[in-house]
């Protein structure tokens, strides 16, 4: 029998063992709470705009064409996203878009169909509703609306009227009249409407006839999707280059610096202790100070820039890596560098072949696990200090309009610190494994 | 009370249990034994649902094990406790708690989370510990405990689950042989004073001809015997465990008295 | 391989002979990749200097100017020092807070993530490659691509940063806690399983207890991380000491002084909580040893 003892024993280590479990989980959530509490999380939400959220996803994967009527003159033009690079040539109009002597006929998404009169009459047949009708005259917009009668899907004012529907948008104003119509996909990624190439598909440019006649068609091409005017895709693979630059620079720089350090600031290496601990010292501050202030001191010496970024990089990782790598020196095995001292090889030599075929798996191994993540910082450091694919993505992101541009750089950069992430993770095991 | 039949469990092309029929009308204690990759395990795992049958039927009192799902086939198997080879224990958490783990099947996971164990619980987990005779070890982790101890605490779990069925898979195959002794008296003893049904997988004959009411002989996923302990002749062991002549019993032993009878090798 | 090379004393010229042919070829593949190595190193290093606004020899004896001018200010206004370094304090508890709640948003989501991707504690095998892909992706994501977005859709402050590190987090954790699990003995799962135990039940009994100190360990390594990522997240517009850096330290502001205030605080922080995460995580593996 268990004595009496023993029982409370349990019954107490059970009362114990029940706070502990009880306080862990109220920990966790008081914790949580008091963050909600202190960042304002209910006042951020009623403040948040969740329309934006929309157009962000929405701009993400769809984007709209514009036909547009000046109310003045009563010309027509036709743009890709309104821009002027997506411009149509004068009277030339997308196939759903059709200009006679009737006026224009738009056919929109789900069969929706918008005509405009040459005097400039809207007439819209929403399906579920019925005939909404707007003229823009010099007091104002004539329409068979009334702001009792309009629904919640059109905005109007005298002198505005705006319809927005799942077939697309119309705008009508004195001085214009706008219709939307949204189509899936990024618009012009291949070829903007200026290039021969446009319209064309792939079999057609491949094997087709010329297009162009004064360029081959594959050279063309290529020359003119490189060259692309909206999205730039030069230059978006030139920052992608950049930023793997700086991290393969500054990674690398890192570690050939604090190599050699490392060996200074390692017991068992460096019989002098004040140096050991100074060097230790400067390996805490150089991590201390971090990567945001290094980036912002050497920006000012060194404007903006790759270099910039690689340099704030190395500073960083040359503290980190000497820490790790004087760790590593002294995890090493001494009886393998006795062995090597016992033929009476020199400092160099014992150091060469008794101690880095000990330390190159784990520095090999932090070297590349550093490159991919500061792949990562490169983006961030880049959106600081300007350059690389960090730099276009925050000018993209500012600007809050071209959203699919920032969904493309977004995509690249996963797949760049992806790629990055095999590449450190095949080399990782090619190496050491050979190594 | 237990129907099995045509039971099958297929790794790939290899049949681990094939076609697997038997009958048990009341509560008995059964070993199952034959040589290591015979089909023992996978077929106690099966009826733990542990390891799904490939095809075959087992009916527990017109119960369907087989078939159960989510909450049923959990129900079941508290219903129908497991003893491992290596008793599966948490090795960082204290006795008492191992034991009550016995219970989880009652309790909503939150509250387990929280380590809300009633206080009836707790009292008769030590209660059983008590009567398995390692009350005093109630405290401790569980991985400080010898094997013996640790299969005893299992053994505590498993009848913590109150359960119908109490299956053994190998359970003193870990164990020296003053510990395996202990360790199916415990197992016989549950048999003989709750009356509950004890399915042991065991790889010694002498064991399996001392505690059990009934075996059952696998080779090769099949059943090649099924009958009392002393139907159990050498012949038909030789034929369970395709030796050949020089086979002896004694070989396979890991009880006390039979090792001392026999004559030690030099 | 060159062990059993040198074997065999018996084999005669041709086992020499190749052996040579092996350390030959060793060399030369060595050296190759030195050089390609030292060659990209190189031309790296003048692509990226041609390519930046200064040059690097330019801009090096330009390096101490800026921090001499900040200095130099801080310097004639030290009196004020102390006050900036109150002022400045909440800021820092912002981004210390950003940092906490992001790792701990982050081990709890990465904690049940690992566990749905690792061999033989997920519920369900198909659900594995499925959280893999998910946390690659999130761990894939930068910080500041996040960040961005939702400043943009709920303004500035530091939720926006808070989600974007834990996002991160939680597929950085994930990765490195699945690791964990790995290693985890499945023995104690399967004798919960036995009792009937639930699938929270059994991670939680069973899982939890054998790799929390590793846990634990990862995510005070994790938070010393995002210490920095909230400190530079705040640098374009999530709030924190990040944000307070960046409006104190542009040109013609003559607010150096606080800067440098603020550079301290930083500084201090970040040492502080690497030392003490050091120390903490030392006595987790030791415990881990008995």
């Amino acid at each position: 029998m268990t004595d009496a003892v023993m029982q409370s024993e349990i019954h107490v280590l059970f009362r114990r063992k029940r706070i502990m479990a009880l306080a862990l989980p109220f920990m966790v959530l008081a914790y949580l709470a008091y963050v909600v509490w202190t960042f304002d999380v209910v006042g951020l939400m009623q403040r948040a705009e969740p329309g934006r959220a929309q157009t962000l996803l929405a701009d993400s994967y769809s984007y709209k064409t514009h036909i547009t009527r000046s109310n003045r003159t009563g010309d027509w033009d036709a743009a890709i996203e309104g821009e002027r690079k997506g411009k149509y040539d004068e009277g030339v109009f997308p196939a759903w878009a059709v200009l006679n002597d009737t006026g224009m006929t738009i056919a929109l998404n789900h069969g929706h169909e918008v005509t405009v009169s040459p005097e400039g009459e809207m007439r819209y047949d929403v399906p579920g509703f019925g005939l909404i009708t707007a003229l823009p005259t010099r007091r104002g917009i004539e329409t068979n609306l009334t702001p009792e009668t309009a629904p919640d899907w059109v905005n109007m004012s005298n002198t505005r009227l705006s319809i927005t529907t799942r077939g697309g948008r119309v705008n009508v104003t004195k001085s214009k009249t706008e219709v939307f119509r949204y189509f899936t996909g990024w618009e012009l990624f291949f070829f903007t409407l200026d290039s021969p190439y446009h319209g064309h598909s792939v079999t057609e440019i491949l094997f087709g006839d010329q297009i162009d006649p004064t360029r081959g068609n594959v050279a063309g091409a290529l020359h003119d999707f490189w060259m692309n005017p909206m999205w730039h895709h030069h230059q978006v693979a030139w920052a992608m280059f950049e930023t793997i630059l700086m991290a393969f620079l500054g990674t690398m720089g890192a570690g050939l610096i604090a190599l050699p350090l490392a060996f200074f600031a390692a017991r068992g290496f460096n019989p002098l202790r004040s140096t050991r601990f100074a060097l230790r010292r400067v390996f805490d501050f150089l991590r201390g100070v971090d990567g945001l202030i290094w980036t912002i001191l050497l920006s000012r010496a060194f404007g903006p820039g790759p270099l910039t970024g690689s340099l704030a990089i190395m500073l960083t990782d040359t503290g980190t890596f000497g820490k790790l790598f004087s760790e590593a020196l002294e995890n090493t095995d001494k009886k393998q560098i006795e062995g090597i001292q016992s033929t009476g090889a020199n400092r160099l030599q014992r150091y060469r072949f008794g101690v880095l075929p000990q330390l190159m798996p784990v520095l090999l191994s932090q070297i590349l696990y550093y490159l991919e993540s500061n792949t990562r910082s490169a983006t961030i450091i880049g959106a600081i200090t300007g350059g690389g694919i960090g730099l276009l993505l925050t000018q993209a992101m500012i600007t809050h309009k071209d959203w699919e541009e920032v969904t493309y750089y977004i995509i690249l950069v996963v797949l760049m610190v992806m790629m990055m992430d095999w590449l450190s993770g095949w080399l990782r095991r090619k190496l050491i494994k050979g190594g | 009370m237990l129907n099995v039949r045509h039971v099958t469990r297929l790794f790939g092309q290899k049949a681990a249990v094939d076609n697997v029929s038997f009958d048990v009308d009341r509560s008995m204690m059964i070993g199952i034994i034959g040589r290591s990759g015979a089909g023992k395990s996978t077929f106690l795992r099966m009826l733990n649902r542990l390891t799904d049958a490939t095809s075959g039927e087992i009916l527990f009192e017109g119960r369907d094990v087989l078939s159960l799902r989510g909450k049923d086939k959990r129900a079941w198997q508290s219903d129908c406790a497991m003893v491992f080879q290596q008793f599966n224990l948490v090795p960082r958490m204290d006795v008492v708690s191992n034991v009550l783990h016995g219970t989880l099947n009652r309790h909503s996971a939150l509250r387990t989370a929280l380590n809300l164990f009633p206080r009836d619980d707790i009292e008769r987990a030590m209660d059983i510990l008590d009567r398995l005779g390692v009350g005093e070890q109630a405290p401790k982790r569980a991985e400080a405990l010898s094997g013996g101890q640790q299969q005893r605490v299992a053994i505590a779990r498993a009848l913590m689950q109150d359960p119908r069925v109490i299956l053994a898979d190998e359970p003193i195959a870990s164990l020296d042989p003053m510990n395996a002794q202990i360790v199916m008296d415990t197992l016989r003893r549950i048999h003989d004073e709750d009356g509950r049904m004890v399915i042991a997988n065991l790889h010694t004959l002498d064991t399996a001809r001392r505690y059990c009411d009934r075996v059952i002989g696998m080779r090769d996923g099949r059943i090649v015997f099924d009958g009392t302990p002393e139907q159990l002749t050498t012949g038909v062991a030789r034929d369970i465990y395709g030796a050949d002549e020089g086979f002896s019993e004694a070989a396979t032993s890991t009880a006390i008295d039979t090792i001392s009878d026999a004559p030690i090798p030099a | 391989m060159s062990d059993t090379a040198l074997g065999h004393h018996t084999g005669g010229g041709t086992t020499r002979d190749a052996y040579f042919e092996m350390v030959r070829r060793k060399r030369l593949y060595g050296g190759l990749t030195i050089l390609v190595f030292v060659v990209l190193l190189v031309s790296g290093f003048v692509l990226a200097d041609g390519r930046n606004a200064g040059g690097f020899w330019n801009g090096l004896s330009q390096l101490g100017d800026f921090p001499a001018t900040v200095v130099a200010e801080a310097w004639e206004s030290r009196a004020d020092m102390p006050a900036h370094l109150v002022t400045y304090f909440p800021a820092l508890i912002d981004t210390i807070n950003i940092a906490a709640a992001s790792t701990l948003i982050g081990v709890l989501i990465g904690g049940l993530l690992s566990m749905l991707s690792t061999r033989g504690l997920a519920p369900v095998p198909w659900l594995i490659p499925i959280c893999r892909r998910i946390m690659d992706i999130m761990r894939a994501l930068p910080e500041i691509v996040l960040a961005l977005a939702f400043i943009f859709i709920l303004g500035g402050g530091p939720v926006p940063a808070m989600i974007a590190i834990a996002f991160h987090t939680c597929g950085a954790l994930g990765k490195l806690f699945s690791e964990v699990n790995e290693n985890a003995d499945l023995k104690p799962v399967e004798g919960l399983a036995s009792v009937g135990a639930s699938w929270p039940q059994r991670m939680w009994l069973a899982v939890v207890p054998q790799v929390a100190p590793n846990y634990l360990s990862y995510a005070l390594l994790r938070f010393e991380i995002n210490i920095r990522a909230s400190a530079i997240l705040g640098f374009v517009g999530a709030g924190g000491i990040g944000y307070e850096l960046k409006n104190t330290i542009s040109w013609g502001q003559g607010k150096f002084d606080e800067a440098a205030a603020i550079f301290i605080l930083l500084f201090l922080a970040i040492v502080i909580v690497d030392n003490l995460s050091d120390l903490a995580r030392n006595r987790l593996t030791h415990g881990g040893k008995k």
